[in-house]
């Protein structure tokens, strides 16, 4: 075995959480088991088998590890985990994938990487695994209580440039990950500042905030790449063209230098100027997201999760002060935010199929999801039957004044993948968060820049020959 | 006839000891040319980890469109610029602090022991600390003691300059030590005669720096600016802890766009080639450095 059998640092600082959890998982173990032999399978079918699993440093890996001996218990199966961040975790993954060593059993993905990974044939499909009766108890398992928006997020047929939400299912959604608006409800009620619903009003409660407040009005995620790109930004830039700009027209040739694109990212980049903090440039999520819950923020354009920050009493400044509304759209008043679900996938090189799948069923089943989002705020749920939960919406009713629960609800009604289905979106999303900077610090026109990263972004596709 | 065959059999171990003495050596030498060798190899090919069946022989392919690479220009820049400015800074530091802590002055060896601090630290540690002290508004710690002496805050890694200087004085810290400990023990080391006898002729204490203890301190002076020109061309933890090449791929240098083209969008043989045009420059900088360093032993010695 290749692992690492503990990811030291990871157990270390998830310690004084972790043996809390460990303790309260042992007193529910019987009924834990109970719940899960409910499901008319064999859980024993694979006993004996060893199972090795990648996992990226998150709460929900949190809230999985110390699980894991009930899985042990359940099925007889041994697991193997090695914990990593994000990016080690990618790179080590498609080292792991392209030479088909199957070194990781069970992979943590989610749709926009699944598009790597389905063209060679990494992955498996899961819909022969959901269909079969020796497997799967559907009646138990109950795909349908996934919210249909995250189960098509990670369906993709394979073909480059289009076909999300159409063909296998390649992974199961841990959490939902869509991008609203948190606003600091006091300050804007104080000042009297509207709530935006338009790109040119978000930019005027920026400046108002600053002017009166003397804090930056918007915080954003400025670092030049693919995170900074495909989340608050993307589902702005989506809403302010009605959702009807896309990163590459259908040939695959690249948009970024569209003119409703160059108006879009002038204003918001006027705006992050302006209005902005200083180091915007430097700003990761954390970094955002931290500024905020700081109180060091007038606005948020990011991942409606991250309330459960903002809304931490614990730790958070701003608890209690923050509103939640959609992010603003565009001439058609409506908003098209972008997707994200964290997944759970399988390895097409690994032995152990079967027991890949028993952990996959059993880690994304009602009773494991609900311990996430209850004991490590491993939010959104992506089961409905989580969200419905009466603990757990005692948890999420009162953020923003209840004002979280609707927005999430009715964003989710338009939310969906924001990128074009192609393998290089990294490079892709690094590339235009190039361009960005060379706005930002005025070396370059959003015209000229853009046009530039569409230029590059055509050639990288190229070389990687998925576009002749 | 046993004493033959034991005297045979120790002379025979004796001929093996000169190779077993070396095998731990040769065993490092095979683990670091093993990898050398592969990334040499893949840097003439295509190799990108997410497309396996595109992989080709290309040549010199990859160093050729380094040229028409943009970024390789800007990171070239900045690795020769830094460099140059990050050894004339930590150098000329160094040696004043050597010439400090050399002089008889209280409590020199307790500000020995706490220079080596943050030679104990791990540089990721060291830059993620200063992160968090150089941050941008008020509310760092850095920008907050400088308001004292009227200094308004300091965009420190918001701007492209303010990035540039972060990353140059986060490294100072950390290596500043080494250089000064280094002169220090050279310092100490110094023949006492000639001091004596330019002290009877009457010599000014900065005639006696610059006559007598530059030139004899000079080995000591090449060799921690060998060890600080070749640690400089490949800094990494620094800026991958604090600016991430940015913003604005400010603080870009070529190790760190190998490791973006590499790990970050898998282009592990163009990352090779920029991996290897780095190598190739640090040959040279330390081969010139140690020819200058055999010069100035010689002229010390002398």
């Amino acid at each position: 075995m290749r692992l690492r059998r503990r990811d030291l640092a990871g157990l270390l600082l998830a310690a004084p959480f972790t043996i809390k959890n460990v303790l309260s998982a042992a007193a529910q173990d019987d009924q834990a088991l109970s719940y899960h032999r409910q499901a008319k399978i064999d859980w024993r079918q694979a006993a004996g088998q060893s199972l090795a699993i990648g996992l990226n440093k998150h709460p929900f890996t949190e809230s999985l590890l110390p699980l894991i001996p009930e899985f042990r218990s359940l099925t007889g199966i041994n697991v193997d985990y090695l914990i990593l961040p994000e990016a080690e975790y990618f790179t080590r993954l498609v080292a792991d994938l392209s030479q088909q060593r199957g070194e990781f059993s069970v992979i943590m993905t989610g749709p926009m990487r699944n598009w790597q990974y389905v063209p060679p044939n990494w992955i498996l499909p899961l819909d022969d695994f959901l269909s079969n009766p020796k497997l799967t108890d559907p009646g138990w398992f109950k795909l349908d209580d996934f919210y249909p928006a995250l189960i098509a997020a990670n369906r993709w047929n394979g073909k480059t440039g289009s076909g999300v939400g159409e063909g296998p299912l390649y992974s199961i959604p841990v959490l939902e990950e869509s991008y609203i608006l948190a606003y600091r409800k006091d300050i804007f009620d104080q000042y009297n500042i509207k709530v935006p619903t338009t790109l040119e009003e978000m930019a005027d409660a920026a400046r108002l905030v600053k002017k009166n407040a003397g804090i930056p009005g918007i915080v954003a995620r400025g670092t030049p790449g693919l995170a900074s790109m495909g989340t608050g930004f993307v589902s702005g830039l989506k809403s302010y063209t009605d959702g009807k700009w896309s990163e590459f027209d259908e040939k695959l040739n690249a948009n970024f230098h569209d003119p409703r694109s160059v108006a879009f990212t002038e204003t918001w980049i006027r705006m992050v100027r302006d209005s902005g903090p200083a180091n915007w440039a430097n700003m990761q999520w954390y970094d955002a997201m931290e500024a905020f819950t700081a109180g060091q923020g007038g606005m948020i354009a990011d991942a409606d999760f991250f309330a459960a920050s903002y809304e931490n009493p614990a730790k958070s400044k701003v608890a209690g002060k923050v509103g939640y509304a959609l992010i603003p759209a565009g001439a058609g008043g409506k908003t098209y935010a972008g997707l994200w679900t964290w997944a759970l996938g399988i390895n097409s090189a690994t032995k152990n199929k079967e027991a890949a799948w028993l952990f996959v069923q059993w880690a994304t089943a009602q009773r494991t999801l609900l311990n996430a989002s209850l004991g490590y705020r491993n939010f959104n749920p992506s089961r409905t039957s989580v969200t419905n939960d009466p603990r757990v919406q005692e948890i999420m009713r009162p953020w923003g004044g209840g004002s979280y629960v609707t927005t999430v609800a009715k964003n989710l009604e338009t939310a969906k993948v924001a990128w074009t289905p192609e393998s290089e979106r990294q490079r892709v999303g690094d590339i235009w968060g190039r361009a960005l900077h060379e706005i930002y610090f005025q070396r370059m026109s959003a015209a000229d820049a853009l046009k530039k990263a569409s230029t590059e972004a055509d050639k990288i596709l190229q070389e990687a020959g998925i576009k002749l | 006839m046993t004493t033959v065959r034991k005297r045979r059999q120790y002379r025979r171990q004796e001929r093996l000891l000169p190779y077993l003495l070396l095998a731990p050596a040769l065993v490092l030498l095979v683990g670091m040319l093993y990898p050398f060798g592969l990334g040499l190899y893949y840097s003439l090919t295509s190799y990108w980890l997410q497309y396996p069946n595109r992989f080709r022989f290309v040549w010199f392919d990859n160093y050729v469109s380094l040229v028409s690479e943009p970024l390789f220009a800007r990171a070239m820049q900045f690795t020769l610029g830094f460099t140059l400015v990050a050894v004339i800074v930590q150098v000329g530091l160094g040696l004043a602090v050597a010439l400090f802590l050399h002089a008889r002055i209280p409590g020199r060896n307790v500000i020995r022991a706490l220079m080596l601090m943050p030679l104990m630290m791990p540089p990721v540690i060291t830059a993620l600390m200063w992160k968090i002290m150089m941050a941008s508004t008020n509310g760092g710690i850095l920008n907050y003691m400088l308001s004292f002496i009227g200094v308004d805050p300091i965009n420190w890694f918001g701007s492209t300059q303010g990035a540039v200087v972060s990353v140059l004085i986060i490294d100072t810290w950390g290596n500043l030590p080494f250089v000064a400990l280094v002169l220090l023990g050279g310092l100490q080391a110094l023949p006492t005669e000639p001091y004596e006898a330019a002290q009877v002729d009457g010599a000014s204490p900065v005639a006696m720096l610059r006559y007598l203890t530059l030139p004899l301190l000079s080995p000591f002076l090449v060799l921690v600016m060998t060890f600080r020109t070749m640690d400089s061309l490949r800094i990494f933890d620094v800026i991958y802890a604090t600016t991430a090449g940015g913003p604005n791929d400010a603080t870009t240098n070529l190790l760190f766009m190998a490791y973006q083209y590499s790990f970050q969008w898998y282009q592990m043989g163009k990352g090779m080639a920029q991996a290897v045009v780095l190598l190739l420059l640090i040959v040279i900088a330390s081969y010139v450095l140690l020819r200058l360093w055999n010069r100035a032993a010689e002229n010390a010695a002398q």
